[in-house]
Formats: structure tokens, sequence, C-alpha cells
């Protein structure tokens, strides 16, 4: 690879010319527009005298609903990511470590079906599973522990479980492939030596995994927070998120310039998040050089 | 290579480390099964669920179900609102998948063997739809359509759709041509084969199953996308995720469940077909 740095680009090189147009036509394009569009009066288009304003970011900084909202977003973000990260530690261990090739198959199999199931269909199922005569709340009253329905959905913790349940299986893909590479006579030298399994792990294998539970963390928190299906269906509407205001300034407010601010907001953050990321990435790989 | 000195002399010592080990060891290794047993069923139960109130005939949620009956799965394909929405889901993922196929296929050509400079940014730039919120994409299209006037057509979808599943066209054929050994192109032209040659009759056999997988995976993110679309449908002409959307925030009936088990059914099929054909375990390596 290093070798060939240097020589100049051949023919091959021109296959990548379809997709930057792709990318500068349908990505940079938008992007520049939408950030144009957040410090500009109204649509250029329909207006003909537009004007340079800040007053879509003033209206954010001047109102503490928005602060709110975001905090809201980004709260609702952590916990999704902690509950993950706790869940899909053992789910992605297990994966890594099993030795029977169909039990790893099958293993693949669980995790990748809800993730092939669609956003909406899965959203659905938690509705099911935590609404007033959902599932839950029957099974619990029909075994006498409760007389009254739990308040379930329409909470941040409903919200919370649904984005779990959605981006748990990217965690575990993530944690799996960091945890495959860590040498396995490591830990069995650990508990050679006299440590217990249990502290073999927390010594040895968690210590060497921290870049994929950085890299995973990151990955679901930048999933739960541009989320919208979810919150606003788990939510019922009461409770506001970033995307959900997003799209509400869009859809029933028809005000692009604030809904270009907003987003903004959300693509400086995730922007952060992936900087983030491609370090945490960078770090696995450079471990991975390293053995 | 340390392991093999320090295996030796510490031999007598492992064998009663490991005995002690191995009579604590039951316990954690239960509580270790039935903690992932527990996360499996967490993850698996929901599907369940969708599969049993598709069948329960009652119109509203209702548990344990009382019977069994298809009358959701009817009225699921009798209903022109969801059979238009799903064939116009299918036409919008085969489009996308032609179109991600081939721009992410060349793309990743393009990287691995183009010698272009600054390599590792433009892969963090194509990778990048992945991990940016769809919903902006969605978005910043919606405005770019709305300034230039020209309404919200299928290909305008369908640009949107490619955007967000050629990252993993572009992952999965790079993972191919970096396992790649390039020495079969060389002897290939060093035997006379012209560079053309070469990579029809090498190259494009050795990338095809890097190449099918993110095809594959292409296909299911676009049939199950919704924040892009979300902004890009026009009313009338909506893909099925954004039409079952608009059923859920009014209705909570079985219409919704076998929809879904259709939809469960067909990635499955997909999934079953992707692991029969190239493998799934090099694949899906995030």
């Amino acid at each position: 690879m290093s070798s060939t740095a240097t020589t100049r680009p051949n023919g091959l090189a021109l296959f990548i010319l379809p997709s930057a147009l792709l990318f500068a036509l349908f990505f940079f394009l938008p992007i520049g527009l939408m950030a144009v569009m957040s410090v500009l009066t109204g649509n250029p288009v329909v207006m003909p005298k537009v004007a340079f304003t800040t007053r879509h970011y003033a209206r954010m900084i001047g109102d503490p609903f928005y602060f709110e909202v975001i905090w809201t977003t980004i709260r609702i973000g952590l916990v999704t990511t902690l509950v993950a990260l706790l869940i899909g530690y053992p789910l992605a261990h297990w994966m890594a470590r099993i030795k029977s090739r169909s039990g790893h198959a099958l293993l693949l199999m669980a995790v990748l079906a809800p993730m092939l199931t669609g956003i909406v269909v899965r959203t659905f199922a938690w509705m099911t599973l935590l609404s007033d005569k959902g599932v839950i709340n029957e099974t619990l009253i029909s075994l006498g522990l409760i007389s009254q329905p739990l308040k379930l959905m329409y909470t941040e913790t409903g919200i919370v479980v649904g984005l779990v349940h959605i981006y748990v299986p990217f965690m575990v893909l993530t944690l799996t492939g960091v945890i495959g590479r860590i040498d396995e006579r490591l830990e069995q030298a650990a508990e050679n030596l006299g440590a217990s399994p249990l502290r073999a792990f927390i010594e040895v294998t968690l210590p060497l995994s921290l870049p994929g539970i950085l890299a995973g963390s990151l990955l679901v928190f930048a999933l739960a927070i541009s989320a919208y299906v979810t919150p606003i269906l788990l939510g019922g509407f009461q409770i506001m998120t970033l995307p959900i205001l997003i799209y509400q300034q869009i859809s029933a407010n028809f005000n692009v310039g604030f809904a270009a601010a907003l987003g903004i907001i959300l693509l400086m953050i995730s922007l952060l998040l992936v900087i983030a990321y491609n370090r945490a990435l960078g770090l696995v790989s450079g471990q991975r050089e390293l053995q | 290579m340390q392991t093999t000195a320090s295996h030796s002399p510490s031999l007598a010592a492992p064998q009663q480390a490991t005995r002690t080990a191995a009579a604590a060891r039951p316990y954690g290794r239960y509580l270790y099964l039935a903690v992932n047993i527990a996360i499996l069923a967490f993850l698996l139960a929901p599907i369940a669920i969708v599969i049993v109130f598709a069948l329960n005939p009652t119109p509203f949620i209702q548990f344990p179900p009382v019977g069994v009956s298809l009358r959701w799965f009817e009225k699921f394909f009798a209903s022109r609102d969801f059979m238009h929405a799903l064939w116009f889901s299918l036409e919008v993922a085969v489009l996308t998948t032609v179109s991600a196929t081939i721009l992410g296929a060349s793309a990743a050509l393009a990287l691995a063997r183009g010698n272009l400079p600054g390599t590792r940014l433009i892969v963090a730039t194509m990778l990048s739809p992945l991990m940016l919120p769809a919903i902006l994409t969605g978005l910043a299209l919606f405005q770019t359509y709305v300034l230039l006037d020209v309404g919200r057509p299928t290909w305008g979808l369908v640009a949107g759709h490619t955007l967000v599943t050629l990252p993993y066209v572009v992952r999965t054929t790079l993972a191919v041509l970096h396992n790649f050994d390039t020495r079969l192109e060389e002897a290939a032209q060093n035997l006379g084969a012209s560079p053309l040659r070469t990579f029809f009759e090498v190259t494009l056999p050795l990338i095809k199953p890097g190449v099918l997988a993110g095809a594959i995976f292409a296909f299911i993110v676009s049939f199950d996308q919704f924040p892009v679309s979300l902004f890009l449908v026009s009313p009338g002409n909506e893909t099925l995720p954004v039409t079952l959307f608009n059923y859920l925030k009014f209705d909570l009936d079985g219409t919704i469940g076998a929809a879904s088990v259709v939809s469960i059914v067909l990635a499955f099929v997909v999934v079953i077909g992707l692991d029969r054909t190239v493998g799934l375990r090099s694949y899906v390596k995030l």
C-alpha cells in the first residue's frame, strides 16, 4: 500500500467520478444549501428580496424550550447508548468466543433479524408490548402483580426501550469484531496465573476492548439522536426531540430557514461524533497492526 | 512468540489453578448463558409478538390472543394504498440497488486500485452517510428540490436512497478487494491479457461476492428506509414504511402486523439467499 501511494493515479481512478458526482450534487450541494438557508430570511426562489439574518440561531438561543429539546435528545441518546452497551456486550462476547460455527451463524441470524425488520415494524411491536392494554401490562394484571396498568408508553423510558432494541445490533456487531481480535490466550494466561474468569475479563479483555466500546457507543449515540419514528410513536407526540422538531418545522410551519438552522445544529453534533468514531476505529486497527 | 517461552516453566501451577477455577466456573457459566439468553429473548420477542398480532382477529391490541385468522392479511393485500406502496417501495429499492451497486462497486475499485491520493479521506466521506443522520440527508435534499423547483420526483427519492445505501456496497466491495491477491491480476497481464480483459476475466469474478453482498444490503436498507423517504415522497406516492407510519398514527389493528410479516418474510428470504450464495460471516463487520 505505502509503495503504491507514491505512484500517480491510473485509469481505474476515473471510476470514482460517478460517485463523486452523486456526492457533489446530492450530498455536499444540499448540505451547503441548508447552511445558506439557515442564515437567510426566506426562500430566495419565491421571495426576491432575501437578506442575511442570524434570527434562526438567535431564536434558538433566546428560548429555553430549544435547549430543553436538545437536552432531551442528548439525554435519550446517552441512556440508550449506555443500556445498549450493557446488554450488547455480553452477547458480543458470546458471539466472539463461541466455538461452534453453526452456533455463531444462529447468533448472527438472531442479531440481524431485528436489524432487517424495519424501524416502523419494530416500533409497532413495542407499541403492542408497552401500551396500557399491551402484552406487558395485560400479563402483569392477569398474574395479579399490578392492578393498574403501568405507564410504559408515552414516556422517555418507552422511547429508550424501543431505541435500544433497534440499535443494539449495531453495538453487538461493532463489539464482536473487536472482541474477536483479542487473543483468547491472554485471558487463559491470566486464569492460569490464578485469576478468576471474572477478574481475567475485567483486567484483560475489558481494557483491550475499550476502542470497540467507544466506536460502538458513538455509533449508537449518533443513530439514537437522529431517530424520528420511535420517539414520535412511542412518545405519543408528547416528547419533543430535535428530529421531531425539525420535521415539524417543515410539515406544520413550513419554516424552512429555522428547520435548516436546527439541521445545522444536529449536523454539528453528528460531525463531532463521526470524527470521534473514526478516531476510535483508528485505535482498533492500530491495535490490530501491533499484534 | 513469548507464550512458548513462558509456557514450560509454569506447567505444574496452571493445572492446580484450573482445578480450583473449574469448581467456581459452572455457576458463572450458567449466569453468562442465562444473561445472554435473556438478551436474545429481548431481541427476538418483539418480532414474535408482531406475528401473533398479525394472526389475532380482534381489531385492537388484545392479549392473550383470542384466535387465529388471516383477515388482516386479506385486508393488507386488498388495500389499494398498501399494495401501491408495496410496489412503489419495490420499484425504488430495485432502482436504488442498481445505481448504488454500479456506483459503489466502481468507486471501491477506483479506491483500491486507482492510486488515488487521500484514499482514507475519500473512504471516510463515502461512508459518512451511514453515520450522519439520515433525516438531515432527507431535509437537505428536500430543501434543494424546493429551491430548484423540481417537485418531488421518483429520481429524487432514488438519488437520496442511493446516497444512504452506497456506503454498504463500497464497504463490502473494498473488503473483498483488500483480501484479494493482486498477483492474480499481474499474472493475467504477464500472460498477455489486456487490462480490460484482466478486469472482466479475473477481477470481476473475484469481487463478485462482495458486490453481491453490498447489493443485497442496499436492497434491504432501501426497502426499509424511512427518514429520507419521509421528506421526499409525494402524497399518494408513498413508500411502504411511510404508509405504515401514517397508518400507525391512527390505527393499531392487525393490518400493520400483516404488513410487517410480509416485510419480515421478504427480508428473511433475502438474507437466507445471501447466506446461501455468498456467506454472511465475512461481510457484516462494521
